[in-house]
């Protein structure tokens, strides 16, 4: 079995298992440029998608201003491809982590160009909130931040599970195009190592590991959705 | 004495849409007093909804007062705007329950949950909500499902549960808005005889909105009737049943005149002769004791013959309609009515043409 592997996927042993170029560190970074943006871009993403849907005109605490602001916010950063938004903020990445190449240097384009995405999805999942709840609430003198956290926030939690879910896995997608900027992970592996040397037997292994982190985080968001969801039987 | 629960006053609400204003509401006054059960009713868009959303100001009136038990929450003329602070808003609202059409439980919270939610600011310690929402939940009939999640729940359950929910402050008053309108008749029914014990065992003052005459005469004592953003007639609900002015009142409320001349109209069965005249005779169950129509014979020897009759309940007071054709000398027929005068029956006198089919 061993052997047969070391037969079709010769380069793909060589890589080694550690070491620069091995799998297990581009395996950890592609987990560390999935966990740290998806905190960051993730609590971005969560406030002003929360703060979109409650000054929205048919909002809670409706207020045209400040909407506008986080509207045009998210769809400004929407509308910027990642790779040239890598480029594009990294002044900004040098101010706030110190370099922009690298593991580090791909953290902040990573959460920016996470959050406006999250935000949009996030304002769709909190207005499937029936509005006839909300009036509920305030009927029974529930206070504004009741009304976000009891209201908004848990009956939506379930469809929040759904949107996070699809978008840790476009975020897996940008982690790949980080590589670009020299930040590693699975992405360069099969680029750097597999393409540029035409050795496509690493680019089809790293595809296949990024294939099943994927599919974990599907997995896991689907059964949590399900487990959260309470409202059809 | 009776005392004031709800007091609008000249309240206008008006939307625009899209550069176009919509009047909702046009220049209600209403006066609902402790203890009623009021029946708003009217199609839907008459403006019902926004109306009673003005009481716990869910909406906001664009001009008006709005005073319950005597304190004014909001008052509006020309420029200058009063309404109570957000905080006493709360504290107000949690005295004013209300249920609505589709019940509007939180989903994704157990059946007590939804209780205790309500009790969130009551000052009550964590056990005690707990204690209270059971019995809440022991008042209306579901104490075993407490830890039910509502979607678990037939529609008739969870309007319990939202009535428990809206009953949970201690309110003087509670609001339905169509609360039966989504429901199977049984069901309907059974939240109708519940909110009635609540009016009864508490004190609530009802207010209850549908489009259902037969929810409004089960239980209500008065009723508005709204058409386009006004009430274009109200009182007492025996009143209105025995002499509505309006058509649209009439319309609602079916049973007696108008479907009984509609029948008279497409059976032509208001043929007179010379020596008969057709007449509309209304009775209560309690008062009339004695056999009229007998007595209409040996007495004055006038000949009643029923051509049409109903009876519906109003509350609990039976209401008889009778469309009758009394057959006798002019002289006779007058000190028939006039007997029937003085055993309060309510008399209406139907011209032929009326009922003739292309009349």
């Amino acid at each position: 079995m061993v052997e047969l592997f070391a037969k079709y996927f010769p380069n793909v042993v060589a890589q080694g298992w550690t070491g620069d170029g091995g799998w297990l560190p581009a395996i950890g970074e592609t987990l560390y440029m999935i966990f740290w943006p998806a905190i960051f871009g993730g609590i971005l993403g969560l406030v002003f998608g929360v703060g979109l849907v409650l000054t929205d005109i048919d909002g809670i605490s409706p207020n045209k201003t400040v909407f506008g602001i986080f509207d045009k916010i998210v769809s400004v950063f929407r509308a910027i491809p990642f790779i040239i938004l890598l480029a594009f903020i990294a002044p900004v990445t040098n101010l706030i982590v110190g370099t922009q190449i690298g593991i580090l240097g791909a953290l902040v384009p990573l959460s920016l160009g996470l959050f406006p995405f999250y935000a949009r999805q996030v304002q769709v999942a909190l207005k499937s909130v029936d509005h006839g709840i909300i009036e509920a609430a305030q009927s029974v003198g529930a206070t504004f931040w009741d009304i976000v956290f009891d209201v908004y926030l848990r009956e939506a939690r379930s469809e929040l599970i759904r949107v996070t879910t699809v978008t840790l896995i476009s975020l897996v997608g940008l982690t790949a195009m980080a590589g670009a900027i020299g930040a590693g992970g699975l992405g360069n592996m099969a680029i750097s190592y597999g393409y540029g040397r035409f050795a496509n037997d690493i680019t089809f292994v790293a595809t296949f590991l990024v294939l099943i982190i994927v599919l974990i985080i599907q997995l896991v968001g689907d059964f949590l959705a399900k487990v959260f969801n309470h409202k059809v039987v | 004495m009776s005392v004031e629960a709800i007091r609008l006053e000249k309240v206008n609400v008006t939307f625009t849409q899209k550069e176009k204003q919509v009047n909702a509401v046009k220049d209600v006054t209403l006066s609902v007093e402790k203890g009623d059960i009021y029946g708003i009713v009217g199609y839907s868009g008459a403006g019902k909804s926004t109306l009673v959303r003005v009481i716990n100001l869910l909406q906001k009136p664009t001009s008006g007062r709005v005073e319950v038990n005597g304190e004014v929450l909001f008052e509006k003329n020309s420029a200058d705007e009063k309404i109570i602070s957000a905080k006493k808003l709360r504290a107000r609202r949690r005295k004013i329950g209300m249920i609505f059409q589709h019940f509007n439980l939180l989903n994704e919270q157990t059946v007590i949950q939804n209780v205790a939610f309500a009790l969130k600011h009551s000052n009550l310690k964590e056990k005690n909500i707990t204690i209270k929402a059971q019995k809440l939940l022991d008042l209306v009939g579901l104490s075993e499902k407490a830890d039910a999640y509502p979607t678990q729940l037939s529609g008739g359950q969870q309007q319990r549960v939202a009535i428990a929910r809206a009953l949970a402050n201690d309110p003087d008053i509670l609001i339905s808005d169509e609360g039966t309108s989504a429901l199977d008749p049984k069901n309907t029914i059974q939240i109708l005889d519940l909110l009635q014990k609540i009016n009864k065992e508490l004190g609530l003052t009802v207010v209850l909105i549908t489009h259902e005459m037969d929810a409004v005469k089960r239980i209500a004592n008065k009723i508005a009737v709204m058409e386009d953003g006004q009430i274009i007639e109200r009182g007492d609900l025996i009143s209105i049943f025995t002499n509505a002015k309006e058509k649209l009142t009439r319309e609602f409320l079916g049973g007696g005149s108008t479907k009984a001349i509609a029948t008279l109209k497409e059976y032509e069965l208001g043929k007179l002769a010379d020596d008969e005249r057709l007449v509309q005779l209304i009775y209560m169950g309690s008062k009339v004791s004695e056999p009229i129509l007998v007595k209409l014979y040996r007495d004055f020897n006038v000949e009643a013959n029923i051509i049409y009759s109903n009876i519906e309940v109003l509350g609990k007071t039976p209401i008889g309609t009778l469309f009758v054709i009394l057959k006798g000398t002019e002289d006779n027929r007058k000190k028939a009515l006039d007997y029937l005068e003085k055993q309060e029956v309510i008399i209406k006198n139907i011209e032929e043409h009326e009922v003739q089919k292309n009349g």
